[in-house]
């Protein structure tokens, strides 16, 4: 292969970068370990809230009873708390160790409710503009805070029925009852907006169906992200435009049908919006090219 | 060779069709012939005071019974001399008879209690121990279609405390069979019907007793005071104290009076969840439609 010299524009104009890398290995097995414990702890707990439905039986002798049911329902507890515990270091660990910065782009501002009111008009017919996204639509940032409050309160309350006992020799005795309403509620309402909108929008919507890869391979094809996250798209283009174009032409040389923009790239532009979706320093890129 | 294998395999359907087809049932013992009268149903007579009963005694559920064995006169001892009909309170005297311990609690109970003051709502034994409130139907309770057997308490106490006539008549308002079936106690109950591992969960009688139930308000009952409903726990859930024991907020459904830090905490999980799935659902179908009819052709 001779060896060409091209500028990060001309690449993208020849349509080379096909995919960006969305999700770090980090993400990808944080949300492997949820979807693994949640599923299950939403089998082995739904039939102890429903336990009058015939069905509810029925399923839990299939597991091998009750007190089967009950162990699993512990077993992946203490998984999805240790993920959630892994979320928690990562996000901090990464900001200490690996001088990440802190995902701003999750948190809520009043464009999302911007979004929302538009998206829903939108659906409505009201309106034939479709919202522009950046990194995370409002419910992306539902479903991240929607787990965000819902574990620990999931967890609490869990933690004090697994041991009344004990709880109750330091808190007061109603506690086990509260936690009781706590846990039984919150889980229907975590596993009502998990199947009933996270799974549609992720998986069913137009241009993902039947089922959307990015979070098991952590990449993002541009065609999507330029739909589905044009401002986030714009970015990175800004982005782009004023790396290094040697450095890329030597990636482009490597791999020509896979683009990867190396870790020793510095890419620095100034970027309008959140500074954090895009990186600051060599080596930390959230959003390399793939 | 071959004819000796079929001469065996024909006795051996013949050995079991005589068991399938030619075995007779246990009956009662029925030694003075009682039943040859007492068994057809339109048996009946016309007591001193004009009041026509019945003199029926069904010979299937007696042969199925625990007295099938015990003569007649054991009980009915001047059969054709009864001078009046049994109430709920002698006929829990003639099973006392033999079965003294247990009518000597019973009398102490509150079932025992009301009914000697001669109210006739209260249980007798035959109302928790028969399936057809009659000693002749009486089984075993640890036979699984007695009444009385652990998986069956809950629905055989119901079978009064569900009466919301009879218990709101004794101030009883508290729906107990259903916060029971709310509680991990009761969802164990429904969960493992048939799992006889899980036959020690505990059901009404672990708290109230068994045939000493007293009044829940009475000091003396088992769940009378904390201190005694934390030894009640504690037969279960080893090192409970007294504060664990108020874990329990009673059968009563929380309100703002009787406990508004439940009643807030109830409502306050109910709103959130309700307005969460509402806006999910709301959300997720406007897209569908969208998605399924409206969406522009490219």
């Amino acid at each position: 292969m001779a060896t060409r010299t091209v500028s990060i524009t001309s690449v993208m104009v020849e349509s080379k970068v096909e995919e960006i890398v969305r999700f770090t290995i980090h993400q990808r097995i944080q949300h492997i370990l949820m979807i693994v414990s949640f599923t299950m702890l939403a089998f082995t707990g739904l039939p102890q809230k429903f336990n009058t439905w015939g069905v509810s039986e029925w399923w839990v002798n299939f597991l091998g009873g009750i007190e089967m049911v009950r162990n699993l329902h512990r077993f992946f507890a203490v998984v999805l708390l240790a993920d959630a515990v892994y979320h928690i270091v990562y996000i901090f660990g990464g900001m200490a160790i690996r001088k990440q910065p802190l995902p701003l782009s999750m948190i809520p501002s009043l464009k999302d409710f911007q979004g929302m009111y538009q998206e829903i008009r939108y659906f409505v017919g009201l309106s034939r503009e479709e919202p522009q996204y950046d990194r995370f639509n409002w419910r992306e940032k539902f479903d991240y805070w929607a787990v965000f409050w819902g574990t620990p309160i999931l967890g609490i309350s869990g933690l004090i029925l697994m041991f009344p006992v004990q709880v109750t020799r330091f808190l007061p005795g109603t506690a086990v009852p509260m936690a009781m309403i706590a846990h039984s509620d919150e889980a229907f309402l975590a596993v009502a907006w998990i199947f009933g909108s996270h799974l549609f929008f992720t998986h069913l919507s137009p241009g993902v169906f039947p089922l959307n890869k990015s979070i098991f391979t952590g990449r993002i094809p541009v065609t999507r992200l330029q739909e589905e996250h044009p401002l986030e798209w714009k970015r990175i283009q800004a982005a782009l435009a004023v790396a290094q174009p040697e450095a890329v032409a030597v990636a482009v040389e490597a791999v020509p049908e896979n683009i990867t923009v190396p870790e020793n790239i510095a890419v620095e532009a100034e970027l309008p919006g959140n500074p954090d979706a895009l990186p600051k320093t060599p080596n930390n890129p959230p959003n390399e090219i793939a | 060779m071959k004819l000796l294998l079929g001469l065996a395999l024909a006795a051996i359907l013949l050995v079991i069709g005589y068991f399938t087809f030619f075995t007779s049932p246990v009956l009662a013992l029925d030694e003075k012939g009682c039943l040859q009268c007492h068994n057809k149903p339109d048996i009946k007579k016309t007591t001193q005071q004009g009041q026509v009963i019945s003199l029926f005694v069904n010979e299937k559920e007696l042969d199925a019974s625990a007295h099938r064995f015990i003569d007649c006169d054991q009980c009915h001892s001047k059969p054709h001399d009864t001078p009046a009909v049994p109430t709920k309170i002698t006929s829990a005297e003639k099973c006392g008879a033999c079965h003294q311990y247990e009518r000597k609690l019973h009398r102490e109970s509150i079932h025992g209690q009301s009914l000697i003051r001669g109210e006739e709502g209260a249980a007798n034994c035959v109302d928790c121990h028969s399936n057809a409130l009659t000693p002749h139907s009486v089984v075993r309770v640890l036979s699984p279609e007695s009444p009385a057997y652990r998986r069956n308490i809950a629905d055989t106490c119901d079978r009064c405390h569900g009466n919301e006539k009879l218990m709101t008549s004794y101030g009883i308002l508290e729906k107990t069979y259903e916060s029971y079936m709310r509680s991990y106690h009761g969802k164990v109950q429904t969960l493992a019907k048939d799992d006889l591992r899980k036959l020690n969960m505990a059901t009404c009688t672990n708290c109230h007793g068994v045939h000493d139930i007293k009044k829940a308000k009475d000091p003396t009952s088992k769940v009378g005071s904390l201190a005694n409903l934390k030894e009640a726990c504690a037969q279960c859930h080893a090192g409970a104290d007294e504060n664990f024991a108020r874990s329990f907020i009673g059968h009563e459904e929380a309100s703002l009076k009787s406990n508004p830090a439940i009643y807030y905490i109830e409502r306050g999980f109910l709103l959130l969840t309700a307005s969460v799935v509402a806006g999910g659902l709301i959300v997720t179908t406007l897209a569908f439609v969208h998605y399924t009819w409206r969406r522009p052709k490219k």
